[in-house]
């Protein structure tokens, strides 16, 4: 009962923040919410739960490391809305109520062991999250939310006619039951399931916001307030690409892994390409970061392109994907909130004005950019290894080069904004302490991720990867 | 009971179709409910005629949620959004309708490269549901209405509805039913955006701010 | 000796069907139209009237035109009379057929309407001018659906002759309900509109509309000329019902007047159904008439595609 416990009490959460009451009271029931939700995955990691409802809720290693992570995401977005909500006050009863039953959602994403049920949820996390982006209601954030809206609903709606190409392909099983599809994999019919994958990977790929279907994702994070922002970029896409591990798990049982590696490896080398060539000239925070998710989406596809440590690179870039993006995006909404624009020629010389603001921009630069000591620069690490074990010389070397120039677009903007000369006249100065503790907790567990893994965490990681058969 | 299957089909294709070619959203949107009454009468012609419970309570929730609400949903956006009721093609009525046939070709020909490895209902089904989501991507693309937009991606999807209905005992019908109402919930969350989008616009307008859509 | 005297019995025969029963058809359309009008109407016999008053009366001709003019109200009848002799009518076979005679029809049909036109250049008139290049352009649309329909059809009854095409092969395809036939009939008759200038396309009852195709060609056309097109018309309008009605029922039940019986009962309903087509809809605006050949183009296109799929 614990996983439909998990995934009704948010639901039950949103329905009471749907009652009149105060902004603040409802910030501080998701924090609950997400407290509650965070001590129970938490005790996971010592008893994991037996599998649900027939079978269609199991948590397994994978389910478990998206769930950590989108535990530690809700978290933090929860207690740096505390003080957000102090100086914002537009009603938050679609806000919170949306977040809590995205909460729902990618749990049930995480939990999931049936391919069209999780279609069903991932489906409904792009609902969910369409209104959060438009919490501004502006004609931008409007139009943001529209081609979000669009654009993923078809995307998804590719991955569903996949999905039935799988039903089609495991027509002998009868069931879209993972286990069921895995272990009858010899039965599966290869050209069925070739075109289930195509479908299934372009679908779920759009939702992740991989190169050539990524268009939706600088408008949609550019406009959305960066709690939102962190939730997609962070949790929403790195569900998609649960999605595509399930995929991989398939393929790797019917002999199709080197098809879908190749594909993968495509998208990602193209995620990489795609922001590197744009970040060269962006005036704009928050669209920067939103270029700096696709490449991060893309090193993830990468990595699981070219299994062996590549997977384990993957899984570990999840955690610190999601880090990294907490701490960017983060900062880039406070200082949104701060300067009411995240783009060059409003903000400036933020050092001046806000030094703790300043220093954690600049540690979002190092850590978003995956340098040392931040855990992104060991998963990086770990991939671009992968690709040399794999004798994948010319993708090694593109990798890194696409990484560097990404590194000099964005250091750039952000020096650009750091150091510049302040902007007058300034806004009043004020720092949010709630804010600032999120940040520097999110940094802090970065760098020490990146100094010393936990031997839990390798263990779970392991075992995740061995499931992809790394 | 494979021929009625059969024409369903047929006509879904040829609503899709229509759809193309027709000038008034009014007019679009009563063809996209006619096309999802026809789809929701398919369960019941597939087991021979022998009408399970299962069956019936999938045809009629189709056709509640995407004959009915759905239409409806749309209708009232139209009430709603102040806009002139014209579709603005990029492409104009009859060279949509000859790419849609040539589209309709093309997902024929596809279709012969596709064996499909159990019995199906129909042979129809699976040409049929690819030309009917090749249609609604056209309308999708080639229509710059926002609602236009919405109706495409309504055939799409019963376009895919249509080739499920070919593999109904794979999914358990609890999954199907939440498959059906998050389309409808898109849909309703959809209006909704354009509302509000509307509403801005009708903001900016009285105050002579007017960006673009597409402007960014 | 007896074969050719057959031949001529069964040509007569055609003859005397279509050129007896023919202008009543119109008869019928009118009077349907003006039951849904909520009038009496005329006549059904008013068309025969009409015709014998026309036969009575002497040609006028402008002083511009040329033989062409005087020849085309003949040439029309002519293919007509001998158009009449390709099409079966329900049991009474086609007494001309031959593998391939599907292409003489669609361009014995393509004749006419050849002389048509160039008569109403012939005029030197822009009005008619303007219905001629109408005419040419909407033509232009129908007989590409309508050879794809007869592509179709000949697919289905692997036979290149009309009367093998919606003849007897045709039954076994409906007993399977086949939906290819549906989309044949609801493209062919959008054909039949078109071609006949019934309503969605042209409003044959109007003469003063700078929209109308095929009225305006004739305009300069007097007394027995005038007759000719006229008779001409309701015979093009009998074979095309003659066609769908083969297609649509294709019942032989073996008495020769059971059959007959059904087929010119057909024939009639088809005129009962365009009457009420007209009467429910109004004329389309002449960019939206291309997009009902469109249409029906398209529909013939996907019958095509469906049966060569099956194939």
């Amino acid at each position: 009962m614990t996983l439909i416990l998990l995934i009704a009490v948010p639901l039950i959460a949103a329905l009471i923040v749907l009652l009149p009451a105060k902004n603040i009271f409802r910030v501080r029931l998701l924090c609950a919410v997400s407290l509650f939700h965070a001590s129970v995955v938490a005790s996971f990691w010592w008893r994991r739960p037996g599998p649900e409802l027939q079978g269609y809720f199991v948590l397994d290693p994978l389910g478990l490391l998206l769930l950590s992570i989108l535990d530690l995401l809700f978290l933090a977005t929860s207690f740096f809305m505390i003080g957000y909500f102090e100086r914002e006050h537009r009603n938050n009863r679609t806000f919170t109520a949306c977040i809590l039953c995205l909460l729902s959602m990618t749990t049930m994403v995480s939990v999931s062991y049936h391919l069209g049920l999780m279609w069903v949820a991932i489906e409904t996390t792009t609902l969910f999250s369409a209104p959060l982006i438009s919490f501004h209601r502006n004609w931008k954030s409007l139009e943001a939310t529209w081609k979000y809206l669009l654009v993923c609903s078809v995307g998804i709606a590719l991955a569903l006619m996949g999905t039935f190409f799988l039903a089609i392909a495991a027509h002998e099983t009868r069931t879209l039951l993972l286990p069921a599809i895995l272990n009858n994999a010899p039965l599966l019919s290869t050209s069925w399931l070739k075109l289930s994958v195509i479908f299934l990977f372009v679908g779920y790929g759009c939702k992740m916001g991989l190169a050539p279907m990524h268009s939706w994702k600088p408008e949609a994070y550019g406009q959305a307030t960066g709690m939102v922002s962190v939730l997609m970029a962070g949790g929403l896409t790195q569900c998609s690409f649960l999605a595509l591990m399930r995929v991989s798990q398939i393929c790797h049982k019917t002999g199709l892994g080197d098809f879908y590696g190749s594909i993968l490896i495509v998208a990602g080398v193209l995620s990489l390409v795609v922001p590197a060539v744009f970040l060269l000239d962006e005036k704009s925070l928050k669209r920067s970061f939103a270029f700096s998710s696709v490449e991060h989406v893309g090193l993830l596809v990468l990595g699981l392109g070219m299994g062996g440590v590549g997977v384990f690179g993957a899984l570990f870039h999840m955690i610190n994907n999601a880090l990294a993006k907490v701490v960017m995006f983060l900062t880039a909404g406070s200082l949104a909130q701060k300067y009411g624009s995240s783009r060059a020629p409003e903000v400036r010389g933020v050092i001046h004005l806000y030094p703790v603001t300043g220093i954690f921009l600049l540690v979002a630069l190092l850590a978003g950019t995956g340098m040392f000591p931040f855990a992104t620069f060991h998963s990086e690490l770990l991939i671009i290894n992968a690709s040399v074990i794999s004798e994948h010389y010319v993708l090694a070397g593109i990798i890194i080069v696409c990484l560097a120039v990404i590194f000099m677009g964005i250091s750039r903007l952000v020096l650009d904004l750091v150091y510049g000369k302040p902007v007058e006249p300034a806004p009043a100065p004020r720092e949010n302490l709630f804010m600032n503790i999120t940040i520097a907790a999110a940094a802090a567990l970065l760098v020490g991720l990146g100094l010393w893994m936990p031997a839990p965490l390798s263990g779970l990681l392991h075992e995740a990867a061995a499931l992809i058969g790394a | 009971m494979t021929p009625w299957i059969d024409v369903i089909c047929i006509l879904a294709v040829f609503l899709s179709l229509t759809l193309l070619a027709t000038h008034r959203i009014v007019g679009m949107i009563k063809i996209f409910a006619v096309q999802s009454f026809f789809l929701g009468l398919v369960p019941l012609f597939l087991h021979g005629g022998i009408i399970a419970g299962r069956d019936l309570a999938v045809s009629l929730v189709t056709m509640v949620l995407k004959a009915g609400l759905v239409p409806a949903v749309l209708f009232w956006e139209l009430r709603h959004i102040s806009m002139r009721s014209e579709v603005r093609p990029i492409l104009g009525l009859g060279a949509s309708i000859l790419c849609g046939a040539v589209l309709i070709a093309v997902a024929f020909w596809i279709s012969l490269a596709m064996k499909l490895p159990g019995k199906l209902e129909s042979s129809l089904v699976l040409p049929c549901s690819l030309a009917t989501i090749l249609l609604g991507f056209m309308t999708m693309v080639t229509r710059t209405r926002a609602v236009t937009q919405v109706l495409g991606y309504m055939v799409i999807e019963n376009g895919i509805f249509l080739f499920a209905l070919s593999l109904f005992d794979t999914m358990p019908v609890p999954i199907e039913m939440g498959i059906l109402l998050d389309i409808f919930v898109a849909v309703f969350v959809m209006a909704i955006v354009l509302n509000h989008i509307n509403e801005e616009f009708e903001r900016t307008r009285s105050t002579g701010r007017r960006p673009r859509w597409g402007e960014s | 000796m007896s074969l050719l005297f057959n031949k001529a019995v069964t040509f007569l025969l055609h003859w005397l069907v279509i050129g007896a029963l023919s202008p009543a058809l119109f008869g019928v359309i009118a009077r349907v139209k003006a039951f849904f009008a909520g009038k009496k109407g005329p006549s059904l016999l008013q068309p025969y009237f009409d015709l014998a008053k026309l036969f009575r009366k002497k040609c006028v001709y402008s002083s511009t035109t040329t033989w062409i003019f005087r020849a085309s109200p003949v040439v029309s009848l002519a293919v007509m009379l001998i158009l009449s002799l390709m099409v079966p009518f329900g049991r009474f076979r086609a007494p001309v057929q031959f593998p391939g005679d599907i292409l003489l029809v669609a361009y014995l049909l393509a004749l006419g309407r050849f002389f048509m036109i160039l008569a109403a250049l012939d005029t030197g008139s822009s009005f008619e001018g303007m219905g001629a290049s109408r005419e040419a352009f909407f033509s232009c649309l129908s007989e590409l659906a309508l050879f794809m329909n007869f592509i179709t059809l000949s697919l289905l009854s692997e036979s290149l002759s009309l009367s093998r095409m919606i003849g007897a092969d045709i039954p076994m395809s409906w007993k399977g309900l086949d939906p290819v036939l549906l989309l044949v009939v609801g493209s062919f008759f959008i054909v039949l509109l078109a071609e006949n200038c019934r309503i969605p396309v042209d409003d044959p009852d109007t003469h003063l509309e700078l929209t109308m195709i095929h009225e305006v060609m004739i305009l300069d056309h007097s007394g027995v000329d005038l007759g000719y097109l006229l008779y001409a018309s309701a015979m093009k309008l009998f074979l095309f019902f003659a066609i769908l009605v083969s297609i649509i029922i294709p019942v032989r039940t073996g008495h020769p007047a059971v059959d007959t019986g059904i087929f010119l009962g057909g024939v009639l309903a088809m005129a009962v159904l365009v009457g009420i087509v007209e009467s429910i809809m109004a004329r389309l605006r002449l960019n939206r008439v291309r997009l009902l050949l469109l249409i029906a183009f398209a529909l013939a296109f996907f019958s095509l595609i469906v049966t060569l799929w099956r194939n």
